[in-house]
């Protein structure tokens, strides 16, 4: 096929298909713009000789002190994920309609090659406009936030730029992964000319087994504590397992909570069936049982976001604990200071990126719910027809999309504490001893007469286990809830459209 | 339309097959059995059963009397299955030749008068076949219908449908038509 | 007693549909509504059954002007005085066939139990009560009509709207529903209007109204034209 016939092929689509490549574009964007940054903060140079040696011209202790510029990109680099979860919402939209164009261009003759490229061209080029444009983004906003404060420091690192080897890797290959994951997503496509038929049986739903995966990522991270205390700091093994039933662990629990959404949807759907005495519910209850993997699916960035959110809020717990303790045993020797500042300040960076990543993906979520909607259009304009009140669908999407996600937010919740509290349990310091000088300035400042007005104080050693951020939790849960109701209430902004008469038209 | 071209004789050899029956007892399940056809007389009963004997494919089986009439009963004979065997496993030629008095009369109508003309006969007979078709299926969807009736009903419904699609699809063409025959 | 159209006049965007239709459906009346394809038959049975409102000429049921109604009153008559059948499509696919049946009565509040009864019983009359606990996507096309019509038909409708119910199944699954339907019609005495253009399908109703370019063809059978055999 020429060029130019397949461009005009996999341009040949609805409003649908133009929504998903602008949405495409967007997502890559966004991604590109995360990955970027992260590149930026481990562009940052080491000086020369000393390898503690801060880079001195930055604001922000993060990217100061170069042990933490690591974990710094590592963060920024997760916040990717949240990206990709949204890009592969955005993927979906409209895709049984794409996916039934394509088996029409198979039963025209097209070869599985042929129509495997024509999609991955859209995807590609797509992303590839997107990373485009966040690398646009990306180089106008360093020109425009890259002046120095009143201290001649920066705010963020626009004073490095990544290597163009690692640009072009961001730029281009985003969109070639978007590509071949469109190419994997396309095989039963391909395969058959017929496309999708219909399912032949029924689901019995997912089982409870996402909380053994749950149960063995929590397992993980109790050994792991058990691990650390036996520590006795000299052997390599013992770190490398530590960082395997952390690293694993947690991502055991994650993907056990994303997956126990699934388990969630089901049941609360054939709870919902069994108690609704209305059509809304009865509606909501039929499409939870029907495919619990939907609810798994758009709530997966949400539930990951949440997770380690609420991971973050018992960190800040401990900080916040921490900082007390300091701030008790100093006033014992009479300062009034807490701990080191860097570490709740951190937090709040912590927090930005957490709230960063719940807004990606409720976007995610407001594409699933708009997609579930237009994807539908012709059952919902057929039930309008017969009499169906539309605020009776509107309120079955609303009851399909929040019950399920309050007990998901609460498990989601519920592991992310343990897994904090299992790492970051409790706070203790040591003895203290502080030298006091009981005198005036001048006395003191002179190192011969010091000595005779000075005393030592010892704080006892303190131990103490932070609260359960409740507060905090409810926050996050209540931020998760009020994220998908909003998603919801915007997006049965497209019900009206999609239940017009002209949906029903069989000339 | 179709009424022509039904093989009385061999309609008569399979009734017969199913065991002797004399002249009455033939058209009676004549008419039973094809419910919808047009009514067998009993002169063509006999007239087709003197037939079948002098070719040798039927026999009398027997006289009765019953006090009435004498009554020849017939029955099939070896030559006479076989000749029912070779009919039923013949294969009828589709259609070989398009003639229909309806087909006729449009052409005629299109040769001798003018596109109004032919329009409104095919109008008309739209409307005596859409009548007849709205006789039968009600007679179809008589609680009372047996499976004789359906399946009679459903050929004849079969074919005024057809003829009914013909006659839409023409009365669309009747104008290139009509400039074609006077080209 | 009757639904009447009057003067109807509908268009989408530059294209006219309806260019001036007057049809009257009387009570317990069976009629056709034939024409070839794009004549506005779909279009005239949306405007009778106050889906769409037409752009002029007037709609009444019962002596109500219906096409000045509110979209939230014509939805309440739709569902309590009418019922619709379309071609295919119109079931909920996660429902069952059942839950499909009972959703009109659920609408209009009756007890979970009770409309389940209900559905049972008309799944029962259409023949179709072993598929109650079956979903759409695991009946046959003829099952899935059959349960359409016994949802349709659930409320007891005054008039039952059917657009080519019968387009996407085969002669003799086609011919059974269309038989059910006038069957438990007739019993009810309630109104029929048959969209179809096929003429086998058209010979179940009482009368046929023949629609060409978005008018009432006088060529064809006309409004005025009842025709013999009808067994009423």
């Amino acid at each position: 096929m020429r060029a130019a016939a397949l461009l005009r092929l996999a341009l040949a689509g609805t409003r649908t298909d133009t929504a998903r490549v602008l949405l495409t574009g967007l997502s890559a964007a966004l991604a590109a713009l995360a990955a970027l940054a992260a590149l930026t903060v481990l562009a940052i140079p080491e000086p020369v000789g000393d390898p503690y040696a801060q880079a001195e011209q930055y604001g922000n202790a993060l990217l100061r002190e170069p042990g933490l510029r690591g974990g710094t990109a590592f963060a920024l680099l997760l916040l990717v994920i949240p990206v990709l979860a949204l890009a592969a919402q955005c993927a979906r939209l409209g895709a049984p309609a794409r996916d039934r164009r394509l088996a029409a261009l198979r039963l025209a003759g097209a070869t599985p090659g042929q129509v495997t490229r024509l999609a991955m061209l859209e995807t590609g080029v797509a992303s590839l406009l997107g990373t485009l444009g966040g690398l646009g983004l990306y180089l106008g906003a360093r020109v425009l936030i890259g002046r120095p404060d009143d201290r001649g420091r920066l705010a963020l690192p626009t004073d490095v730029l990544p290597s163009p080897g690692a640009l072009a890797a961001v730029v281009l290959g985003l969109p070639l992964v978007a590509a071949l994951a469109t190419a994997l997503m396309l095989r039963r496509v391909t395969t058959s000319p017929l496309g999708v038929t219909r399912r032949a049986a029924r689901d019995r739903g997912p089982g409870p087994w996402a909380g053994v995966v749950i149960a063995s990522g929590l397992v993980a991270f109790v050994a792991g504590g058990r691990v650390l205390r036996s520590y006795d700091g000299s052997s390599e093994a013992t770190v490398w397992l530590l960082g395997v039933l952390y690293v694993g662990g947690g991502l055991a629990a994650m993907v056990g909570v994303v997956l126990g959404a699934g388990w969630i949807s089901h049941t609360t759907g054939r709870l919902l069936h069994r108690y609704a005495r209305r059509p809304a519910p009865l509606l909501a209850a039929g499409r939870l049982m029907a495919d619990p993997w939907a609810g798994s699916r758009t709530f997966a960035a949400l539930l990951a976001a949440v997770t380690f959110g609420a991971g973050a809020a018992v960190l800040r717990a401990y900080f916040v604990l921490q900082d007390q303790l300091a701030r008790e045993q100093n006033r014992l020797s009479g300062v009034d200071a807490g701990d080191n500042p860097f570490y709740l300040a951190t937090m709040d960076l912590v927090d930005l990126a957490i709230a960063v990543a719940v807004a990606i993906a409720a976007a995610g979520l407001l594409v699933a719910v708009v997609e579930g909607i237009v994807a539908r259009r012709r059952a919902y304009a057929a039930l309008v027809a017969t009499g169906v009140p539309r605020a009776t669908i509107a309120r079955s999407i609303a009851w399909q999309s929040t019950l399920p996600a309050v007990p998901a937010i609460l498990a989601a919740l519920a592991v992310g504490t343990f897994l904090g509290r299992a790492l970051f349990g409790d706070v203790s310091r040591g003895v203290t001893s502080t030298e006091i000088c009981d005198a005036s300035a001048d006395l003191c400042a002179d190192p011969v007469t010091r000595q005779q007005y000075t005393r030592m104080v010892s704080g006892p050693e303190v131990s103490r286990t932070a609260d359960v951020p409740l507060e905090h939790l409810a926050l996050l849960g209540a931020g998760a809830l009020a994220a998908v109701l909003l998603t919801v209430a915007v997006g049965l902004l497209f019900l009206q459209a999609s239940t017009a008469v002209e949906e029903l038209r069989t000339t | 339309m179709n009424s022509d071209g039904v093989s009385t004789p061999h309609v008569l050899l399979g009734l017969l097959a199913a065991g002797s029956k004399h002249g009455y007892e033939l058209k009676r399940a004549h008419d039973a059995r094809l419910p919808r056809a047009r009514p067998l007389a009993f002169g063509q009963v006999y007239a087709t059963l003197g037939r079948l004997e002098r070719d040798g494919l039927v026999a009398p089986a027997g006289h009765g009397r019953d006090g009435g009439p004498e009554r020849t009963a017939y029955a099939l004979t070896e030559e006479g299955h076989a000749a029912l065997d070779r009919w039923l496993t013949t294969v009828e030629p589709p259609m070989p030749y398009v003639a229909s008095t309806l087909f006729a009369k449009v052409v005629v109508a299109l040769l001798v008068a003018d596109v109004d003309r032919a329009r409104s006969y095919l109008v008309a007979q739209r409307q005596a076949h859409t009548a007849r078709l709205r006789e039968l299926t009600a007679v179809k969807n008589e609680p009372s219908a047996t499976v004789d009736d359906v399946v009679a009903a459903d050929f004849a419904i079969a074919h005024l449908d057809a003829d009914l699609r013909w006659l839409h699809t023409t009365l669309a063409r009747v104008a290139d038509w009509h400039r074609e025959v006077h080209a | 007693m009757t639904l009447q159209a009057r003067g109807v006049v509908r268009s989408y965007g530059p294209t006219p549909a309806l260019r001036g239709v007057t049809v009257e459906i009387g009570e317990g009346e069976i009629v056709a509504v034939t024409g070839p394809s794009g004549c506005g038959k779909s279009t005239l049975l949306h405007c009778l059954a106050g889906i769409l409102r037409p752009d002029a000429g007037e709609v009444t049921w019962q002596g109500h002007r219906i096409d000045t109604w509110s979209e939230a009153a014509r939805s309440r008559l739709r569902r309590t005085e009418f019922g619709v059948l379309f071609q295919f499509g119109q079931l909920v696919a996660e429902l069952t066939a059942a839950e499909n049946v009972a959703l009109p009565l659920l609408l209009a509040g009756t007890g979970r139990r009770e409309a389940r009864t209900a559905a049972l019983t008309w799944l029962e009359r259409l023949g179709v009560a072993e598929v109650a606990d079956v979903r759409p996507g695991e009946m046959s096309g003829g099952q899935q009509q059959r349960c359409a019509t016994a949802r349709a038909l659930v409320t007891e409708p005054r008039v039952l709207f059917a657009d080519e119910p019968t387009g996407a199944l085969d002669t003799l699954a086609g011919e059974q529903v269309l038989t059910t339907l006038v069957r438990l019609a007739r019993q009810q005495n309630t109104s029929v209007v048959l969209v179809t253009h096929e003429p086998r399908i058209a010979a179940y109703a009482d009368r046929e109204v023949v629609l060409r370019d978005g008018m009432v063809d006088h060529t064809g059978l006309g409004l005025d034209t009842p025709l013999a055999g009808g067994h009423r």
